[in-house]
């Protein structure tokens, strides 16, 4: 008993606790040190509470603090303890356990009175002490021992009644103090009452000790949510200094680490002890800590983990084989931007085993390195898993149709898709299918995704400018004043749609966003749509689009692999297909055309190219293919101008004016600047706050009656105006 | 102290003065048989209170009566019994207010740390009482430290009063829309005397004073009666959430005015009329149409009406009345706490 008492005090306790009972001799000796006289042990639990109250209360509200007490060489007696109970040794516990054949108990209290009584001979054969011969005491004792705390008060108070003379054994008054002490603390703890644990802690001294490390968790746990996480750690740190049951310290490493960061747990462990045989004895819980402190991690990027638990965490994703280590480590890195060993470690889940969350992670770390057609097949199964499962599968198709350079979607794909942002209401995706449309040259189903994107979402501004542009290429005028009457004062752009007159082809069929996705070697595309958003209308397009072209059939109007055909084939195919206006499955056929063994079907071929990149509206990808092949200076020249003016629009269109205007600089040189792209400096100045460049350009527009010029000009006039 | 206490006490306006003397120690207000028969049926060895008539639960109520009819019948053992359970099983709170509830069939026990204010009002109430008649310093100071998170936690200021949250949380004009709520039922005037020296605040006083205007003017329905719960939104009303009732919460409120020595025979007129059954029974009545719900006929809720008769008119208990017989916790309860003042203020009514 002696020994298992802790060394661990509180410091205000020694001033506050429960005053009366007998210690073991240690604990009392330190608390002596504390308290203002020894003189308090004599006088009466009742007055001694009623002038320790307002004490109490005080010093309750100071932090509690841990802090070990040594052990002295030698016991020290308490002398005014000895003199008043020397010459009665109170054996009545003794008895009672002896009675009942308690050895356990019986032998901690022949230590715990020896310590108190060190002149004290205990009995030969304990077990041959005679019963108590007190009944009354007796059965008080029995209670005692079956927790039946409240009925030894009562039989106390009885017996006092009837005898008034009769006190009860300080033995008996110290131990039930200690059990009640106990018994709501730990209730307190069960009901989350943490500062009632402290403050029962801090009273009740003796409760602290190795045989009721559970008090010890509690009270640590109590500290902790208290916020005072350094006192949680002294307490953990003192059983792990003091107490010795194996399976009590590791559960101690195991408590502490459910609440304690990283940091606090390492230097817990630095308290481990090696056996004889060379184990270490926490190592049975580092991977369990590794886990722990990594799934932690998980939901901060901030948190530090130790690299040791990483590397071990990462040995046993590799060796273990457990889908859910390699998955923690996924989640580990994502935050973390470490986007490679995501994907490793995301990947290496998914195939041990397919879940929503190491497919959700895979596509995440694919999304980020723009595979997005993985992204969307890793993710479809799962899209209906959770919230952020779906948010993840639609953030891969609207990622997907966006794509540039273009990958080639399958039409099962692209139904699934669509029936999913149908399904979803997604007006991210609905958006990129309109502009996915344009790309493919389909606008009347370009404008079936718009308006239903702007279904969905009612300031959807980007739907609403490709409603525009789409409206514009239909020539349906009616449908595009509309549509700049609904934003007006709301988009500059939407209000600018088709105002350029003379804006060169290139310009015209330009896509807007310059992230835009292009197929290069396309399914049919009926699939692509789902009759919730409008596809049979859509699927009439396709049907009836070809009118246009109708009388310039020569022969590219079904679908051929390219691949299959000769340069020189490949190369007419290819312009039949521009006048078609199908200008990205034109790219493809030009791109076999530039396989030709003459000069000039090389040159054609990469001149058409990029005329039909140009046309699709990916400026950079011109760029590419007008140098695959040697230019004459003629067609150069044109290549360059129509390249650079798209280059600014699309720029310009991206918000990014400081760029618009180097290429509209680059593009001067090449000649006269075109009062379109001349309207568009002005209204790049008028961006970047230039404004007396813009009122330049402005002014050199409305001299020539251009109504970019005058309307230029108003709103430099608004601006000064309000200004003033 | 302790002397000095006492004498305080003794010479306090609104001390309540059943117990205080010496003689009354020597002669309990409860008679033996009486406590004997209560604590058979509805103490429990391990001292809690047990509510027959729900569940066979506890409550910080329960308790806080158990311990002050333990100091009625002049019963330390029980009330130590009573009050080990008490401190252990409910006073568990942060702030040092009691959990309110204790059900046997759960684990843990307490399913709502919530407090109820009047379990809190009779826990430090009876521990006050039994700290100076048993000069019990442990006592005084449980006693004091609850009596001063009452007034942290439920004593509040609104409208140039002072009122009683019915618990710390939930009942503020902050945390309801027709907050402040306030329990009628829930001021025990006669335990504000020995709250102010347990936890000296001028702040009972006024508890006191503006709980007896509040309550005589809380005057609902056709037949003018507060009701169980209320909102003190102006103008006050029955309570959202609750039933527009005088119900078993309101009919201990005749009880303690008249142990909390309210005199106004206006006001404990209007109570008795409005709650007199017709055949001698006690009603609790629907607010808004003035009928009778329920006819109560238990001499524990009887009895509430008799003292009112006997302190107006000096009228006699009846018979089944001044007997004794527990029947369930609620009303035999209040059985008790009403024979226990008829036999210290009214002895001619018995």
């Amino acid at each position: 008993m002696k020994s298992s008492f802790i060394a661990l005090s509180v410091a205000i306790i020694a001033t506050v606790s429960i005053v009366g009972m007998k210690k073991p001799d240690y604990v009392k000796h330190a608390m002596q040190t504390f308290s203002p006289s020894s003189e308090e042990e004599r006088t009466p639990l009742s007055s001694q509470l009623a002038q320790q109250q307002p004490a109490l209360r005080t010093d309750s509200e100071k932090a509690p603090v841990f802090q070990e007490i040594k052990r002295p060489a030698q016991p020290v007696i308490d002398t005014v303890v000895t003199a008043a109970t020397a010459s009665v040794v109170d054996e009545s516990a003794l008895r009672y356990f002896a009675s009942r054949g308690d050895t356990a108990r019986l032998q901690a209290e022949i230590s715990r009175l020896k310590a108190l009584y060190p002149d004290w001979v205990p009995p030969k054969d304990p077990l041959a002490v005679p019963q108590n011969e007190d009944k009354q005491l007796e059965t008080m004792w029995q209670l005692y021992s079956q927790a039946r705390y409240a009925e030894v008060h009562k039989a106390i108070a009885e017996r006092q009644a009837s005898e008034p003379a009769w006190k009860p054994p300080a033995d008996l008054i110290d131990r039930l103090t200690v059990a009640e002490a106990r018994t709501r603390l730990i209730n307190a703890s069960d009901l989350k009452q943490y500062e009632t644990v402290v403050r029962i802690g801090s009273e009740t001294p003796s409760l602290l000790t190795c045989s009721e490390v559970d008090v010890l968790w509690r009270v640590a746990e109590a500290f902790f949510r208290t916020d005072k996480a350094q006192r949680a750690t002294d307490a953990y740190t003192y059983i792990l200094n003091n107490c010795q049951n194996a399976a009590e310290r590791l559960a101690t490493i195991q408590k502490a680490a459910a609440i304690l960061p990283a940091k606090s747990i390492e230097d817990l462990l630095s308290k481990e002890k090696t056996a004889p045989d060379g184990t270490m004895e926490f190592d049975s819980i580092r991977d369990d800590l590794a886990r722990r402190f990594i799934a932690e991690a998980n939901g901060d990027g901030k948190i530090v983990v130790p690299p040791q638990y990483i590397s071990r965490l990462e040995r046993l994703a590799e060796t273990g084989g457990l889908a859910s280590d390699a998955l923690l480590l996924g989640w580990y890195y994502l935050p973390r931007g470490d986007m490679e060993a995501a994907e490793k470690w995301f990947r290496k889940a998914h195939d041990k085993e397919d879940t929503a969350s190491a497919s959700q992670g895979l596509a995440l770390a694919l999304i980020d390195r723009n595979d997005q057609l993985a992204a969307e097949d890793t993710m479809y199964r799962w899209r209906d898993d959770s919230k952020d499962a779906k948010a993840v599968y639609l953030a891969a198709t609207a990622n997907l149709l966006a794509l540039d350079p273009p990958v080639s979607i399958t039409a099962e794909v692209l139904k699934r898709i669509a029936a999913e942002v149908i399904k979803s209401r997604d007006a991210v995706t609905a958006q990129q299918f309109g502009w996915y449309a344009r790309a493919l040259n389909q606008p009347q189903t370009a404008l079936q995704w718009f308006k239903t994107a702007l279904g969905w979402k009612l300031d959807d501004e980007p739907s609403a400018y490709g409603l525009a542009v789409t409206y514009l290429q239909l020539e349906d005028m009616k449908g595009l004043a509309e549509i700049q009457r609904l934003w007006a004062g709301r988009s500059e752009r939407i209000a600018r749609v088709g105002e350029v007159e003379e804006a060169p082809k290139t310009t015209e069929k330009r896509l807007p966003l310059p992230k835009e996705t292009v197929v290069a070697r396309r399914q049919p595309r009926t699939a692509a749509v789902t009759e919730e958003a409008g596809y049979d209308q859509a699927t009439e397009v396709v049907v009836t689009r070809p009118r246009r072209t109708v009388t310039v059939s020569r022969g590219c109007k079904s679908t051929v692999n390219p691949q299959t055909l000769a340069p020189e084939a490949a190369l007419t195919r290819g312009w039949c297909l521009m006048e078609l206006n199908r200008p990205m499955e034109a790219a493809a056929a030009f791109e076999v055309g530039m396989l030709g063994s003459s000069a000039k079907t090389r040159e054609d071929s990469a001149y058409g190219q990029s005329l039909a990149y140009l046309r699709a509206g990916l400026a950079s990808k011109a760029a590419v293919s007008a140098i695959k092949a040697p230019q004459n200076r003629k067609r150069a020249f044109e290549l360059q101008q129509a390249i650079l003016a798209d280059k600014a629009v699309a720029a310009f269109d991206a918000g990014r004016s400081r760029e618009a205007l180097l290429v509209l600089d680059q593009l001067k040189q090449l000649g006269p600047e075109r009062t379109d792209l001349l309207s568009l400096r002005g209204y790049a100045y008028l961006r970047l706050k230039r404004y007396a460049d813009a009122r330049r350009v402005f002014e050199a527009l409305a001299s020539i009656g251009n109504r970019d010029g005058q309307r230029g000009l108003g709103i430099l006039y608004q601006i000064f105006n309000d200004k003033d | 102290m302790t002397g000095k206490l006492l004498a305080a006490l003794l010479a306090g306006i609104f001390s309540f003065c059943l117990i205080n003397t010496p003689a009354a120690a020597q002669q309990p207000l409860i008679a033996a048989e009486a406590w004997q028969a209560y604590k058979d049926k509805f103490l429990d060895p391990g001292g809690r209170i047990i509510d027959d008539a729900n569940g066979n639960i506890s409550h910080s109520e329960g308790q806080g009566y158990g311990l002050l009819l333990s100091v009625l019948a002049g019963s330390p053992a029980d009330f130590e019994l009573i009050w080990a359970f008490t401190r252990t099983e409910l006073l568990l709170r942060n702030d040092g207010l009691a959990a309110w509830k204790w059900n046997p069939g759960t684990k843990p026990h307490v399913t709502d740390i919530n407090n109820a204010t009047d379990g809190d009002i009779l826990i430090a109430y009876a521990l006050g009482l039994a700290g100076q008649q048993w000069r019990r310093q442990d006592y005084i100071a449980a006693g004091s430290n609850i009596a001063r998170a009452i007034l942290e936690k439920t004593v509040i200021q609104h409208a140039g009063r002072t009122l009683l949250l019915p618990g710390a949380a939930g009942f503020s004009a902050a945390d309801r829309q027709d907050g402040p709520v306030i329990n009628p039922s829930y001021w025990i005037f006669e335990a504000f005397p020995v709250l102010d020296r347990l936890a000296p605040s001028p702040d009972w006083a006024k508890l006191r004073d503006d709980g007896i205007v509040i309550i005589r003017d809380l005057r609902f329905g056709p037949r003018q009666l507060p009701s169980d719960w209320v909102s003190l939104t102006s103008p006050p009303g029955p309570a959202a959430g609750f039933p527009a009732e005088f119900g078993y919460n309101a009919l201990r409120i005749p009880l303690y005015l008249v142990r909390g020595e309210v005199t106004d025979r206006e006001f404990l007129a209007r109570l008795m009329r409005a709650t007199s059954g017709a055949t001698g029974t006690v009603t609790t009545i629907d607010i808004l149409s003035g009928t009778t719900k329920d006819n109560l006929s238990d001499p524990g809720y009887r009895i509430v009406n008799h003292i009112l008769a006997c302190v107006m008119d000096k009228t006699p208990l009846p018979a089944d009345v001044k007997l004794f017989t527990p029947t369930r916790y609620y009303p035999s309860t209040l059985h008790l706490l009403g024979l226990s003042f008829v036999a210290a203020k009214q002895p001619e009514c018995l």
